[in-house]
């Protein structure tokens, strides 16, 4: 038996290891980042305009006051819920892109719950709808796996092909039961005071959404290293061969990790309605899917590093309207710097696996 | 057949167009080991290219290079770092359709629009009509009457077909997919031909970019192949990676959203919502039937490394 | 044995790989007609050697002079090119296509728009004249293992080979498979052809090469033509010392049942042979040794009794409790440990820790783990004994696995399934691709726990081994239990003609 004191010193390596990796991780994502703002400066630079005027619009958009700072967070919080469960789906080498349709089927579930299931106590009714809001996504992912285990489809098409769907769904119900009567454009009536969601700063946009995301980026940090169900998410990702001889069921990870990235997913699509919108609203999660997808690549698959990243993105997004007003830099340029910085990540990422160890 | 079955074959047919050139295109990518995930972007750069490059010289021949060559050109960056870099290819497909998404909508407004969003309109291709055979009855409307992209994308599968499965470059392709190091081993290079086949399914699918804005829609606007690229890679599996099967598969997603044409022309109290879903809902159903039997070129998506 | 000028030489070879010296300066000569033996150890530089002969890598130092002609930073297409046939032991062949096919790929006498017909012909005729009996539109993932070789081999004198490099090409055969293997090479022979046969089966060297060469540690220790040279002679240039010292075998009578398998039913299926009526039963104390082929059962049944496979018949009975419809953590719990034969992707999670590995099929039970919830400190003190208990050279508990050598990887799975005290031991391949050292490391460690009372079923392709260390010797052949012997009885001309498929007089069935 070990004493203490050799076991402390044998435990360090561990801990050390994991955290030079993060770091290792961290310093790639920032070149990535860093090489994607470059390209896109010269392409600014290209079409006339001055890329450091540009970029200074970006930034005082973004940090520019609290209440910039507030919209940022806002932006980053359904994000950050999404990609956490993406995350984890990647760490079990399961590739979901339904973030999209799980965040809206989970838009619909709080939406609907506020509008039909009326409560009048705040907390009960906040509650109840964000439940909703998340039986639905993992519903909608439910469906997703059931199709994929039972007739061995590709988790990727499925994943995707039922975003379009749900996203016609969400249209068919805002045009029937749900949507607002005599409103110009596909949405639902405005939601009952006591669903919304408190703010978390007084007199700003920020509602508590960011905090629950935080929390639950937590929760998927202690999931993954500290639990028995992490550890098989990791063994199952390595190796399939080496899930099964080690005594898991892959499809059962498989089904419990969708549905917990669907439940994240559909939290995204109800803390977003309840929490910024007030109503259902078509398209409101466009986007929202890849994007997350992005940040959960950013972060290395790590929950805590997910934070920065999706505060990355969000305060890039909350910027680029800004220079898009200011400046007249087209806003689209935040899908250009996502685009290059992923394609720079997953380089970087994989010519760092090759290395010889 | 009435007339109004022909016209629906005949929509089902120019539904199908561009679908088939992704698909032909994603046939070289994925049968050479490469998932054409990226389909999608690489459509939407063909569309923007044809659109844009159409509209500023008034020739549409000048938009077929173009969309041919902006397709090649995402395909390139995608096959950098799939290939060179051996990156996961699924989710590099992804990012590259998110930077075609973000890029030419940029392009668009910054270089075209002078920083808003222009209006850009260019004539649709006209039908073509095959003298002599144009008069057939039925077939004639079917399949003599169409615009030109949809004539080359119908005998653009019977070269591919050739290719794949009768010459010595097809069959290095084939092996490239299946068994890299066997093709090392007779003295092939993989990762070039991994590279070329993803930069020709570039070129390719840009040509489908150039039916859907030239054939169809007549102008560009953001994202607006809509999933249409990832409606090709369900065609791509249905059609079992060879030309031909994959030609039926287009068809039939063709035939799923042209029925939602003809819904709304009849006028069945179907929500129209519903009846938009069919393909993909059609595209599921196939996929989960076809279930375990979709074999895939064994060695696609799995890294190769020359070093051994 | 011809008398020839050197038609291949290779000069002071050298190769390294980051700080490991994999040939040393290594010379080889090959004449014209002549059949070369090269012979060593996993390790001793065989592989590498000829991946340089062939331009797969380039060599660090040293030459190649073939037929005259220099050999200098080629590529394999080069190789070919100039002669050499390379007859790889993990089949260079793609399994969709057929044969024609994997015929034509990269041949450019095939032509740009592939000649099927004329292929086809002299496919034919060519299988017809070196006895290869190949069908040219057969598929080849549907081929047995011995025809599959025989598809490169035709490849290669398509091609036009002079020299031909065969590396461990009888791995997987069966007896019959290999005696016609020799046969072709006979031909192959007459024809002017030379063929450098590499292998580390001493009977095959010496029944069929004219000179053999040995390596050892990336230089070759000695060279001596066949007639001249004995079998322990060699074993001890492959090796390096005298043969090792015997086993410890404590005689005990064996106990009571601890494993039985009774009709044992599996479908076959692609690539599987399934298994058949599998009849077995192993007592505490005893070490039922399974000899085959790889390839005819070994794995099926192994991942069957782990739990890993369900078989469509039968049942299995740990200590006597019936564990069918047990899964394998519930196996794991009543007593069973399996040790498989892939390390890279099965019995070891390349990325993870040493720590972790060392836990890996125990970390859901206590004191691993609390209602879920992972006790590193516990984890951790159990690695610490289980190096110190094992010798695991490894930089600590917290490196990944995927560092440690071949050997010590293997003594993390051997330490985890061994450490846990098991009822019964199932090891499959237990020493595939280590050194001696290694190899003799795992098997006192199976031995041992046959000491302690644990019931051992050791199933392994290599026949010295198998002889070496069963109470009882079976052998596995198309996925039947062909005889069970004593071990006093089980002489290898037995074992070898039941691994070949021939019957014994009285067929065994388990006691």
């Amino acid at each position: 038996m070990t004493t203490a004191a050799e076991g402390a010193r044998l435990q360090l390596p561990a801990l050390m290891q994991r955290v030079a990796l993060t770091q290792e991780s961290l310093i790639r994502a920032a070149l990535a980042v860093a090489a994607a703002l470059v390209c896109t400066a010269v392409l600014i630079a290209l079409s006339g305009k001055d890329p450091v005027i540009a970029y200074l619009a970006l930034f005082s958009g973004a940090f520019g006051s609290i209440d910039r700072v507030a919209f940022a967070l806002n932006k980053a919080t359904p994000y950050l819920l999404a990609g956490i469960g993406i995350a984890l789906c990647f760490r079990a080498k399961i590739i979901n892109i339904g973030g999209e349709g799980q965040i809206a089927i989970g838009g619909l579930g709080a939406t609907w719950a506020a509008l039909a299931l009326p409560v009048a106590h705040p907390t009960a009714a906040i509650a109840l709808a964000l439940a909703a809001a998340m039986a639905g996504g993992a519903l909608w992912a439910g469906v997703a796996t059931i199709i994929h285990l039972s007739r061995r489809v590709h988790e990727v098409l499925v994943t995707l092909l039922l975003n379009f769907i749900a996203l016609l769904i969400i249209g068919e119900a805002l045009h029937g039961s749900l949507g607002e009567v005599g409103a110009g454009f596909p949405q639902s009536p405005l939601l009952p005071a006591t669903a919304w969601l408190p703010k978390l700063w007084p007199r700003t946009p920020l509602h508590i959404g960011f905090a629950i995301a935080v929390v639950a980026a937590v929760g998927a940090y202690v999931l993954l290293w500290r639990t028995t169900f992490g550890f098989a998410i990791r063994v199952a990702g390595a190796s399939r061969p080496a899930a099964l001889y080690a005594g898991l069921s892959v499809p059962s990870i498989t089904i419990t990790v969708m549905l917990l990235a669907g439940a994240l997913a559909g939290l995204a699509g109800g803390v977003e309605v309840l929490g910024v919108h007030y109503r259902l609203i078509e398209g409101f999660s466009y986007g929202f899917g890849f994007n997350a997808v992005a940040i959960a690549l950013l972060g290395a698959l790590q929950p805590l590093a997910l934070i920065p990243a999706a505060l990355f993105l969000g305060f890039l997004e909350a910027g680029a309207l800004a220079m898009q007003r200011q400046v007249g830099v087209p806003s689209s340029l935040v899908a250009v710097i996502e685009g290059l910085t992923m394609l720079f990540i997953l380089a970087a990422m994989a010519s760092a696996e090759r290395k010889p160890q | 057949m009435d007339a109004s079955s022909i016209d629906f074959l005949v929509a089902a047919l120019r539904i199908a167009t561009p679908l088939l050139f992704a698909a032909l295109g994603g046939i070289l990518s994925e049968r050479a080991g490469v998932f054409a995930v990226g389909l999608e972007g690489m459509m939407l750069a063909g569309a923007f290219g044809a659109t844009v490059a159409t509209f500023l010289t008034g020739h549409a021949a000048f938009g077929f290079l173009a969309s041919i060559v902006a397709g090649a050109c995402l395909a390139a960056m995608i096959a950098i770092v799939t290939v060179r870099f051996q990156a996961e290819q699924m989710v590099t497909g992804l990012a590259a359709n998110i930077l075609a998404i973000g890029l030419t909508s940029f392009l668009l407004r910054s270089f075209v629009g002078r920083g808003q969003a222009p209006v850009i309109q260019v004539a649709l291709l006209p039908a073509w009509p095959v003298p002599g055979l144009a008069d057939l009855p039925w077939i004639g409307p079917l399949l003599f009457q169409q615009p030109p992209l949809t004539y080359l994308a119908l005998l653009l599968t019977v070269p591919i077909y050739l290719m794949l499965m009768r010459t010595q470059p097809g069959l290095l392709l084939r092996a490239v997919g299946e068994n890299p190091i066997a093709a090392f081993a007779i003295g092939a290079q993989p990762l070039r031909v991994r590279a070329l086949a993803v930069i020709a399914c570039g070129a390719i699918t840009g040509l489908g970019g150039a039916v859907l804005a030239l054939q169809q829609i007549g102008t560009f606007s953001d994202g607006m192949t809509y999933g249409r690229g990832y409606i090709a890679l369900a065609a791509i599996i249905v059609g079992r990676w060879m030309p031909f099967g994959t030609l039926v598969a287009c068809l039939v997603f063709g035939a799923a959203e042209a029925l939602y044409l003809r819904v709304q022309a009849i006028g069945l109290p179907i929500s129209s919502y519903v009846v938009q879903m069919l393909p993909y809902l059609i595209a599921l159903a196939v996929l989960a039937g076809l279930g375990r039997s979709a074999r895939l070129p064994a060695a696609i998506g799995v890294a190769y490394d020359p070093k051994g | 044995m011809s008398q020839s000028e050197p038609f291949l030489e290779m000069r002071d070879i050298v190769k390294w790989f980051d700080d490991v010296r994999a040939n040393a300066g290594i010379s080889l000569d090959v004449g014209r007609g002549q059949i070369v033996g090269l012979l060593g150890e996993n390790g001793s530089g065989k592989s590498t050697l000829m991946k340089i002969l062939f331009g797969m890598i380039p060599p660090d130092g040293g030459g190649i002079i073939f037929k005259g002609r220099e050999l200098c930073e080629h590529t394999p297409g080069d190789a070919i090119a100039a002669g050499i046939g390379m007859i790889h032991q993990h089949f260079m062949l793609v399994d969709a296509m057929t044969v024609a096919e994997n015929v034509m790929l990269g041949w450019r006498a095939a032509g740009r728009w592939l000649r099927r017909g004329a292929v086809g012909h002299a496919l034919r005729e060519t299988s017809a004249r070196y006895g290869l009996d190949l069908d040219p539109d057969a598929e080849v993932g549907r081929l047995p293992l011995g025809r599959r070789q025989r598809v490169e081999i035709l490849k290669a004198i398509l091609r036009g080979a002079d020299l031909f490099v065969l590396d461990e090409p009888t791995s997987n055969l069966s007896p019959p498979e290999v005696s016609a293997l020799l046969e072709v090479m006979r031909r192959l022979r007459t024809e002017g052809k030379s063929i450098i046969f590499i292998s580390h089966k001493l009977h095959e060297v010496l029944e069929i090469c004219d000179d053999i060469v040995v390596l050892r540690d990336g230089k070759a220790v000695g060279r001596m033509p066949a007639a001249a040279a004995t079998k322990a002679e060699l074993a001890r240039l492959m090796v390096g010392r005298d043969v090792s010292e015997p086993f410890q075998r404590a005689e005990r009578p064996p106990g009571p049942a601890m494993l039985a398998l009774a009709n044992i039913r599996l479908p076959a299926g692609e690539g599987s042979v399934g298994l058949h009526d599998i009849n077995l039963s192993v007592a505490s104390g005893e070490v039922l040794a399974l000899a085959g082929v790889d390839g005819n059962g070994q794995a099926e049944l192994a991942e069957t009794i782990a739990g890993m496979r369900r078989p469509s018949g039968g049942r299995i009975l740990i200590d006597g409790v019936d564990a069918t419809r047990c899964g394998v953590a519930e196996r794991v719990a009543a007593g069973l440990a399996y040790i498989p034969a892939d390390r890279s992707q099965m019995s070891l999670v390349q990325a993870m820790t040493v720590a972790e590995n060392l836990v890996l099929r125990d970390v859901r039970s206590p004191p691993y783990a609390h209602r879920g919830w992972l006790n590193r400190a516990a984890q951790i003190s159990r690695a610490g004994g289980l190096i110190r208990e094992f010798d695991i050279r490894a930089p600590g508990t917290g490196a990944a696995a995927q560092k440690l050598s071949g050997g010590n990887q293997q003594k993390i799975v051997v330490a985890r399934e061994v450490g846990r005290a098991p009822r019964v031991l199932v090891a499959l391949q237990a020493t595939w691709g280590l050194d001696p050292v290694a190899t003799r490391f795992v098997l006192d460690r199976v031995l041992e726990l046959r000491a302690y009372g644990a019931a051992v079923l050791y199933i392994s392709s290599e026949l010295e081994e198998v002889l070496a260390i069963g109470d009882r010797i079976g052998v596995l052949f198309a996925g039947r239990l062909a005889g069970v012997l004593p071990r006093a009885e089980a002489t290898a001309a037995r074992i070898g003609l039941l691994m070949a498929g021939g019957a014994e007089p009285s067929p065994g069935m388990a006691a």
